[in-house]
């Protein structure tokens, strides 16, 4: 009888190993790679995933980092180059294809905050609707890693 | 009489060698003393209770960031957090050993902050007074 226990309790464990271990392999956004952008990028802020916003909205925050929501966030200029490349490479509208993070945005508007992008949004409508970002604990919808325990992995899933 | 004179020059370069350990931010706090110098020919040292009072000052340059303990709170002994919710080691040396060793990494910060919070650059006075304080603590 209790040897049945045991292999009922080691049988659990196992497949809740398996479940765990596949939750965590499901990307939905790549980890951010380049040394200089993590470093420089990931003070503040986790280092967000170049494929949230569209090359133009990036080349606006490097352009006006010295007014970064509210802030002076200027970079050494021989920090620029590799930031400017990378996120370049890896911008939304780099992504081969057609990217869901690009849905609806138009080719007019150059947004600068991935919380304004209708991908954002439409993941996160309940907890908008709930004032959930409000509370202490988060902050703003800027604080990823508060829900997200893999964000600054690029791991996004609803159940972190 | 040979050794002896070779174990005292080794015993004299020890000194300073054993100073520097017991202060890792002396560099930094050096380098500030002689910008502080070229600002003002009257400079007279750094002060930690200047720092403490810059620090905890209200200056209300920008709404987002009045004040240095609007991130890193009224406690430098303590951790703070960024507007986007990271945690911020505590700006204390006792704390936080290797603040205000690397000089590069010191001067992006004040001049980034400096900028946000007093919307201007610190002068090296304001600089060397905050790392006393800090390094006091």
């Amino acid at each position: 009888m209790q040897k049945s226990w045991a292999y009922l309790v080691a049988g659990s464990v196992a497949l809740l190993s398996v479940i765990a271990f596949g939750a965590g392999s499901v990307s939905s956004a790549t980890p951010a790679p380049d040394p200089t952008y993590v470093k420089e990028c990931s003070a503040c802020h986790i280092a967000y995933p170049a494929q949230y916003l569209p090359k133009r909205s990036w080349e606006r925050i490097l352009g006006t980092l010295d007014k970064h929501f509210g802030e002076n966030a200027t970079l050494s200029p021989k920090a620029v180059g590799p930031i400017k490349a990378y996120l370049d490479a890896h911008a939304a509208d780099s992504v081969v294809g057609n990217p869901r993070t690009l849905r609806d945005v138009p080719a007019s508007a150059t947004p600068i905050r991935i919380t304004e992008m209708p991908f954002w949004t439409r993941a996160h409508a309940k907890l908008i609707a709930r004032k959930a970002f409000d509370v202490p604990k988060v902050k703003s919808g800027a604080n990823c890693i508060a829900c997200h325990r893999g964000a600054a992995n690029g791991r996004f899933e609803d159940d972190d | 009489m040979k050794i002896r004179f070779v174990a005292g020059l080794a015993l004299a370069a020890l000194v300073p060698v054993l100073a520097y350990a017991a202060a890792a931010q002396k560099p930094v706090l050096d380098a500030y003393a002689v910008a502080a110098k070229a600002e003002n020919t009257g400079f007279s040292g750094f002060s930690a209770e200047r720092g403490k009072v810059f620090f905890l000052a209200k200056h209300d340059a920008a709404s987002e960031t009045p004040s240095c303990t609007t991130c890193h709170t009224a406690d430098p002994t303590k951790s703070g957090q960024t507007r986007a919710g990271k945690d911020i080691a505590p700006m204390a040396v006792s704390k936080t050993p290797d603040r205000y060793t690397d000089a590069e990494k010191v001067e992006k910060w004040f001049t980034r902050n400096c900028q946000s919070v007093l919307g201007r650059a610190c002068t090296a006075q304001e600089k060397g007074d905050f790392i006393t304080f800090m390094a006091s603590l």
